[in-house]
C-alpha cells in the first residue's frame, strides 16, 4: 500500500568509509574496559558480561526465527531481506558460544547456586541435576550445537541456491524449519530460564520463554529494519525492497511491541494476583530504589512510546520515525535484559548500578564491534539478497506470469 | 417526486480495462466517480487517490473511551460509592482492573470500527440509484463498471458521454435518481 520511495527519490549513498574502523575502535575500547571491570569486581563483571551477551543472544535468536518463519511460511516478500537475517542468526555459531565462555569460567562469580549446596535448598534440590556445573554446561552445549547445526544447514543450503538456483534448496531450507522452530521454542525457553532466570532460582515463571521470545523477535525486527532501510540508501538492496517490505516489518516490529508487553503484563499479573511470597520477592526486589524508575521506562519506553508512534499506518513506513525508534529498541532491549539480570546480584539491590556503566558499556561495545566485523565479513563475501530464490519475484514486486497462462491473464502491473 | 441525474456508468470487460479507464478518468479531472468490481483490483485505491480508511479512528475512539469507561467505572464501584475492605487489599489497583478494561477497549475497538464502517458507507439504505441500471448486477458477476457523478464539477452528459466512449466504455447509461 505504502511504496514511500516512488513518491519521493532515494536520497544519495551515505558515504560510510570514514566508519570502516568503527567496530575495530569499539572492539579496543570495549577489550580495555572489561578487563579493567575484570580486575576490579569479578561478580560486576561477569553480570555485565551477562548483560551484553544477553542482549546480541536476543538479537541473533530473533533473526534466525524470521528466517524459520520465512520458510515455513513460504513468505515472498521477506526474500529480500533473508540474508541479512541469516548472517546475524550465523552469529550464534561460533562468535556468541565462544562470547559464552566467560560465562562458564565466572559461573560461580555469577549463579550463587553453584555454591550452595542441593541437600540445604529444596528450590535447588527439585532441579538437581540440571542447576549443578556439569548439568549448566552440557545444557549449555547443546543449545548452542542445535543452533549450530540450524543457523550452520539453513546458511549453506541458502548459499548453495546462490550457484545452483535449484528448488530442492527452498526444500531443504523447510525442512530445517520445519524441526528447527520446535527446537528454536524449547531452546528460546530453556537457554533464558538456565542462564538468565536462573539467577534468581527460587523464581518461576511459566511465561518467560514466550516474554523472552518476544525480546528476541523485537530486538530481530528492529535491527532487520534500520540494516535494511541502510542497504537500501546504499544501492545494495534497492532493486529487491520494493517498499513494502518496510510496511510488513513496521507491522511486525509492532506486533511484536504488543507480544512483548502482553507476555510482560501477563507475567507480572500472575505474580501479583497469586500473591505468594515465592514469587512476588522478584518484583519487589525490582521495586527498590532506582530500579522502580527502570519499570517506568520499560512500561512508558520498551511499550507505550512505540506502540503510540507505530500505531498510524503511514508512520510504519516513514524513516523518521522508525529508524530512531529501531536504534531506542536496542537501549529498551538493554534495559529489559538489565531489568532482569541485574538486580539478582546483592551488589545492586538498591537501585541500578549506574557507577557501572562503563562496565556494562564496555562489555556491549566489545562484543558488538566483534559481531558487527564478523557480520560485515560474512555479508560482503556474499550476495547480499538470495539472488536465485524462486520467489524473488514476489519480493522485486515484479508480476511474473506462468507462461502458458500468458494470453489468458490481462496486463495489470505495468501501471503500478 | 422529481426526476435528477445520478449520473452516467460504463461497462467494462477487464479489471486492466476498467484500471486505465479509471486513470484515464482520474487524469481528466473528474472529482465524483468510482469503479465498481466484483473483487479488488490491484492498484485501484491508488489511481482513484483513496487514502487510509477513517475506520481506525472509531476504532480508536470507541477503544479508548471503553477503556477509560471500565476503569472508571471499576474505580466508581469499588473504591468511591460503595467502597467494601476485603482481605486487606486495596480498594483500586490498576493491574486488577486492567484485564477486564482490556477486554472491553476490545470490545469496544470493534464496536467502533463496525459502527464507524457502516457510517462511513452511509448504510443501511434501501436503494441505490445504480440499482436502476439494467445490466449493473453484472458488477457482481464478471463485469467492471465506472460511474461519473452528476455532482461532478465538470459534469455534463455530452462531454461525459463523450469521454466514457473513448476510454473504451461500453453500454453506457444515464442513471437517474428517483429518490
Amino acid at each position: 500500500m505504502n511504496r514511500n520511495q516512488d513518491k519521493t527519490p532515494l536520497p544519495p549513498p551515505l558515504n560510510l568509509s570514514g566508519w570502516r574502523n568503527l567496530p575495530l575502535v569499539l572492539m579496543v575500547i570495549g577489550a580495555g574496559l572489561s578487563l579493567a571491570g575484570l580486575a576490579v569486581n569479578r561478580e560486576e563483571f561477569g553480570y555485565s558480561w551477562l548483560l551484553a551477551f544477553m542482549c546480541y543472544l536476543t538479537l541473533a535468536l530473533g533473526a534466525l526465527v524470521l528466517v524459520m518463519i520465512h520458510h515455513l511460511t513460504d513468505a515472498g516478500w521477506s526474500v529480500a531481506t533473508r540474508r541479512v537475517c541469516e548472517h546475524i542468526a550465523a552469529l550464534l555459531f561460533p562468535w556468541l558460544a565462544l562470547l559464552f565462555v566467560p560465562v562458564i569460567l565466572l559461573a560461580t562469580h555469577i549463579y550463587r547456586w553453584l555454591t550452595l549446596n542441593p541437600a540445604s535448598d529444596r528450590a535447588l534440590s527439585a532441579k538437581w541435576p540440571l542447576f549443578t556445573m556439569p548439568g549448566f554446561c552440557i545444557a549449555s552445549a547443546m543449545f548452542f550445537g542445535i543452533w549450530w547445526l540450524l543457523t550452520s544447514r539453513l546458511r549453506s543450503w541458502s548459499l548453495k541456491q546462490d550457484e545452483t538456483g535449484d528448488a530442492l534448496c527452498t526444500r531443504k531450507m523447510r525442512f530445517h524449519s520445519g524441526w528447527g522452530i520446535l527446537a528454536f521454542a524449547a531452546t528460546v525457553t530453556l537457554a533464558p530460564i538456565l542462564w538468565m532466570k536462573s539467577l534468581e532460582y527460587q523464581w518461576s515463571s511459566t511465561i518467560y520463554g514466550l516474554y523472552m521470545f518476544a525480546a528476541c523477535g523485537w530486538t530481530a525486527l528492529a535491527t532487520v529494519y534500520l540494516v535494511a532501510a541502510l542497504l537500501q540508501r546504499q544501492r545494495i538492496l534497492t532493486d529487491v525492497l520494493h517498499g513494502n517490505q518496510f510496511y510488513f516489518l513496521g507491522v511486525m516490529f509492532f506486533a511484536f511491541t504488543l507480544l512483548h508487553a502482553y507476555f510482560d503484563f501477563a507475567q507480572y499479573f500472575v505474580v501479583w494476583n497469586g500473591n505468594i511470597p515465592d514469587e512476588t520477592f522478584w518484583y519487589l526486589i525490582r521495586e527498590h530504589g532506582s530500579w522502580w524508575w527502570i519499570c517506568m521506562l520499560l512500561i512508558f519506553g520498551h511499550f507505550f512510546a512505540p506502540f503510540i508512534l507505530l500505531l498510524p499506518a503511514r508512520a510504519k513506513v516513514t524513516f523518521k520515525i522508525v529508524l530512531p525508534l529501531c536504534i531506542w529498541a536496542w537501549l529498551m532491549d538493554f534495559t529489559d535484559m538489565a531489568f532482569n539480570i541485574l538486580p539478582a546480584s546483592g551488589l545492586n539491590r538498591g537501585g541500578y548500578p549506574f557507577h557501572w556503566l562503563w562496565l556494562q558499556f564496555g562489555c556491549v561495545a566489545f562484543m558488538g564491534g566483534l559481531l558487527a566485523r564478523v557480520f560485515l565479513k560474512n555479508f560482503s563475501s556474499h550476495a547480499p539478497y538470495p539472488k536465485r530464490d524462486p520467489r524473488l519475484h514476489e519480493a522485486m514486486g515484479v508480476n511474473v506470469e506462468p507462461d502458458e497462462m500468458a494470453d489468458t491473464i490481462p496486463m495489470r502491473e505495468e501501471s503500478l | 417526486m422529481s426526476k435528477q441525474t445520478y449520473g452516467l456508468v460504463a461497462e467494462f470487460d477487464s479489471p486492466g480495462t476498467v484500471l486505465q479507464a479509471a486513470e484515464k478518468a482520474r487524469d481528466a479531472g473528474y472529482r465524483r466517480w468510482d469503479v465498481f468490481s466484483p473483487f479488488p483490483i490491484h492498484g485501484m485505491d491508488k489511481v482513484m487517490g483513496m487514502g487510509n480508511s477513517y475506520v481506525g479512528w472509531f476504532a480508536f475512539i470507541f477503544g479508548a473511551g471503553a477503556f477509560i469507561g471500565t476503569m472508571g467505572l471499576i474505580w466508581f464501584c469499588n473504591d468511591y460509592d460503595y467502597p467494601i475492605l476485603i482481605g486487606g487489599k486495596p480498594m483500586f489497583s490498576a493491574p486488577m482492573s486492567f484485564v477486564p478494561s482490556y477486554i472491553l477497549l476490545v470490545l469496544g475497538a470493534a464496536v467502533g470500527a463496525f459502527v464507524g464502517m457502516i457510517a462511513l458507507n452511509q448504510l443501511p439504505r434501501h436503494h441505490h440509484p445504480l440499482f436502476g441500471s439494467k445490466r449493473f448486477g453484472l458488477a457482481s458477476r464478471d463485469k467492471f463498471f465506472l460511474a461519473i457523478g452528476a455532482n461532478d464539477p465538470k459534469f455534463s452528459e455530452m462531454e461525459v458521454r463523450k469521454f466514457l466512449e473513448d476510454i473504451g466504455g461500453a453500454h453506457i447509461e444515464l442513471v437517474e435518481d428517483n429518490d
